[in-house]
């Protein structure tokens, strides 16, 4: 094997795949990464058995040549070492070529790495994914959708099925639900099939994931096709393949949780109660008492508190657009909200509260597409 | 200030040394000392019999010197499921004269007799109880009379063994101000140092600072020096601070060493259930269970384990109890089990995520609760049980009955420490 690659594309392309790459891998031959050289390009591989990504550099991209294959082969080389490696060479250019039988020669300007390689032949194959049924939808509407409901995903273990984000889809509708057992996010977005009556549930993807394809995917309004298989579902776009393993176990209903008439609704601008329970939170200690306490006040206003004992207390009125319905008390973990208020994109909310004790709904005012629940805190 | 108050502290003298003579009555008037590692000679010496301490024996220390100091000293190794024991009989009688009775330790307690006086005078009392305990329990005690817990305590310490010591508030500067200030109850060697370094040697030495120049140094500490060295303490007697407020626990030793899940299930389960209803009667929620294991070898471990918040009823408590259980249980015999709310909280300060899933059940749960107490301080502790407490009685039983209840955790755990110094693991 030997070809010569454009330096900047091939560093991109590593550091995409190293995203699936785990160094605490149990698998010795997946903390490398699979290098396929072919007449049309140049394949990358990294995969930490839940994740694998693939990354294809064609021998030209928009008319410009990127690789010059001498001669095809594979390696698979430790990518910890290979990935620093390459961000660091001197040229524009390198030369990479398997010497030996699982040596590699790096060779940048004056500049030569020699580094032992693993067998390819022990790799592991890609699942291979029955691509008939796929639906697409904006790379950059995928990436809002997993940036709006990700944060939301159970961080401990003990419900592993609430680590995933839940999809379904019907009608052409997706929907993604996170949820962590205290707040729950939900996003809807039209998305495009080949088959209208395409439709799936309990597809729950890993958070981890899906924050991993957002980040190497750009925020363009090019498509990426979606392929959903029994236990994998693949990311397609040009020149990537994602692959994540899916979460086994039903994800619990959460349609009937969300309550449809609440009692009180108000609505306000979306950057003074961020601010306000911002502040509110100064005094709380390391994420330890995010308690904040909303009552009601006379004029349309709302009063936020919070206290911190043996620091303090802060309290500060913020101006509603909108009240309606019953008084209001309530004290709800104002960390999860203020996640929420940053990524509602919309300058006003609004929120429905059915009492102390049940759970209430922020959205977009005026919208659709997104809703956040969250259960109050109860002082006892 | 409510009227007069009269206050016993009563303290066992020697106890641990006391119980073994009364079990083996070869042992009375000699020079006795309870040590761990007796036959290694590399133990410590935890209590000593008036016998040897005259002889120069000052526990703790290590049983050579002890021997040295002390030639024909008769040594012992702890035997704490019978200290346990005799303690619980020993709370039994002064049960017997008033319900308010505050263990301070396995061997010490505070007791109110100023209702009970009627006619008798305390030094009576005192003296009848004292005597009972010799006679029915073999037990020499020094009993302290006062306003006051504070006074009652330095007053039990003047005269030991078999004293009787009546210690007034206008005594306080004749008796207390010359002595030592570290010998306030409640005064440390590192508080003692610190007074030093300021220049306050005796108790009249600190009960002549202004009380804004101790709490300066001291916090809140300095002003209750200031107090008590004014012969000033207004804290009750209170039946249920078996310890302070850190932490509520109880333990219960096995009839027999076992193995046996159902039955450990079952004490869990009993254990959960007091430790519930004593955080409940104080008002407080645990944040964090602890589980004490001790086994057959007495080798003792506690674990503990965070909750995603305060709790304070059977279930969670057992829950907690019982995961920490499964996880840490090494599988071979066990000889005492016990469970330890930690990190209280006040009612009131509680607070609680409430499960979008579950949300319903915490009202419906926290009702319940209070219900089943209700019952019970109704129609006594037996009147509801869960399916499987209801097993043929053992000690786990007494624990439920608050009468019964054994000595605190902590404090018989700091006791046994001196002897293995590897028992607690973190």
């Amino acid at each position: 094997m030997q070809f010569t690659i454009n330096r900047e594309r091939f560093v991109q392309s590593v550091q995409d795949v190293s995203k699936a790459i785990s160094p605490r891998t149990t698998i010795p031959i997946l903390t490398g990464i699979k290098i396929d050289a072919a007449e049309d390009g140049v394949t990358l591989t990294g995969s930490d058995s839940d994740i694998s990504i693939e990354s294809f550099i064609p021998v030209e991209e928009n008319g410009e040549q990127i690789v010059t294959v001498e001669t095809e082969g594979t390696i698979v080389l430790q990518a910890r070492f290979f990935a620093d490696i390459i961000k660091k060479l001197p040229e524009n250019t390198l030369e990479l070529s398997v010497t030996d039988q699982f040596t590699a020669q790096v060779k940048s300007g004056s500049s030569v790495f020699n580094i032992n390689g693993l067998d390819p032949d022990e790799y592991p194959r890609l699942p291979e994914i029955d691509e008939s049924s796929v639906f697409k939808m904006p790379k950059n509407l995928l990436k809002s959708m997993i940036r709006q409901t990700a944060f939301a995903v159970s961080t401990v273990e003990t419900r592993p099925i609430l680590t995933g984000i839940h999809w379904a889809l019907s009608g052409e509708k997706l929907t993604c639900t996170a949820t962590d057992s205290h707040r729950l996010a939900m996003r809807h977005a039209e998305v495009k099939s080949n088959d209208a009556d395409l439709s799936f549930s309990n597809v729950v993807i890993p958070g981890k994931s899906l924050s991993e394809l957002s980040k190497i995917i750009d925020d363009s309004d090019e498509l990426i096709d979606i392929i959903v298989a029994e236990n994998q579902i693949l990311f397609k776009a040009t020149n990537l393949l994602f692959f994540s393993r899916l979460l086994d176990g039903n994800y619990p209903a959460t349609d009937n949780m969300i309550p449809t008439s609440g009692k009180t609704n108000i609505t306000l601008e979306t950057k003074h109660l961020l601010d306000a329970i911002e502040r509110a939170l100064l005094l709380s200690r390391e994420g330890k008492n995010n308690v904040v306490h909303v009552k009601s006040l006379e004029d349309g206003k709302i009063e936020i508190t919070s206290v911190t004992p043996e620091v303090g207390k802060v309290t500060e009125h913020v101006a509603t657009n909108s009240y309606d319905g019953e008084a209001l008390q309530i004290s709800f973990n104002g960390k999860n909200m203020i996640d929420a208020l940053k990524i509602v994109e919309s300058s006003e909310i609004t929120v429905d509260f059915t009492g102390a004790m049940s759970p209430f709904v922020l959205k977009p005012a005026e919208m659709d597409h997104m809703l956040h629940l969250f259960s109050p805190v109860r002082t006892y | 200030m409510p009227q007069h108050r009269v206050i016993f502290h009563v303290d066992m003298n020697s106890f641990y040394a006391s119980v073994e003579a009364a079990f083996d009555p070869s042992l009375k008037g000699k020079p006795l000392a309870i040590a761990g590692n007796a036959r290694e000679r590399r133990g410590i010496v935890v209590t000593a019999s008036y016998e040897a301490r005259a002889k120069g024996v000052k526990p703790p220390m290590p049983l050579w010197e002890a021997e040295k100091a002390c030639p024909g000293l008769l040594v012992r190794e702890p035997n704490f499921d019978r200290y346990r024991d005799l303690s619980q009989q020993m709370f039994q009688l002064l049960y017997e004269y008033t319900p308010l009775v505050q263990p301070v330790s396995i061997d010490e307690g505070y007791m109110d007799v100023t209702a009970i006086e009627r006619g008798t005078h305390p030094v009576d009392l005192a003296g009848h109880i004292q005597a009972r305990l010799n006679n029915e329990l073999q037990l020499p005690s020094s009993i302290g009379i006062a306003p006051n817990k504070f006074l009652a305590k330095m007053a039990s310490d003047m005269k030991k063994p078999f004293g009787i010591t009546v210690l007034r508030k206008r005594q306080v500067p004749d008796v207390l101000w010359p002595m030592d200030a570290v010998k306030m109850h409640g005064i440390g060697s590192k508080t003692g140092e610190k007074l030093t370094r300021l220049g306050i040697l005796t108790i009249g030495d600190i009960a002549h600072q202004e009380p804004h120049y101790l709490e300066q140094y001291f916090g809140v500490a300095g002003r209750r020096m200031y107090e008590k060295a004014h012969g000033i303490d207004e804290r009750p007697v209170d039946p249920d601070a078996v310890h302070d407020f850190k932490s509520i626990g109880n333990s219960t030793t096995l009839p027999e060493d076992t193995v046996n899940q159902a039955t450990v299930r079952k004490v869990l389960m009993n254990l959960a259930d007091s430790v519930g209803r004593r955080l409940r009667r104080k008002h407080v929620y645990a944040g964090n269970v602890q589980l004490t294991i001790r086994y057959h070898d007495r080798k003792t471990i506690t674990r503990s384990r965070q909750l995603p918040h305060p709790v304070n009823n059977q279930d969670d408590i057992f829950q907690a109890a019982w995961f920490l259980w499964e996880t840490y249980w090494n599988q071979t015999p066990i000889r005492l089990l016990g469970i330890t709310g930690l990190d209280l909280v006040e009612e009131g300060k509680a607070v609680k995520q409430l499960d979008l899933f579950d949300y319903k059940r915490d009202l419906k749960d926290e009702r319940l609760s209070g219900v089943v107490d209700q019952l019970r301080n109704k129609y006594g502790e037996e009147s509801l049980l869960r399916g499987r407490q209801m097993s043929e009685r053992d000690r786990s039983d007494q624990i439920r009955d608050k009468k019964k209840r054994g000595t605190s955790l902590e404090k018989d755990f700091l006791r046994e420490d001196i002897f293995n110094n590897n028992q607690t693991e973190e």
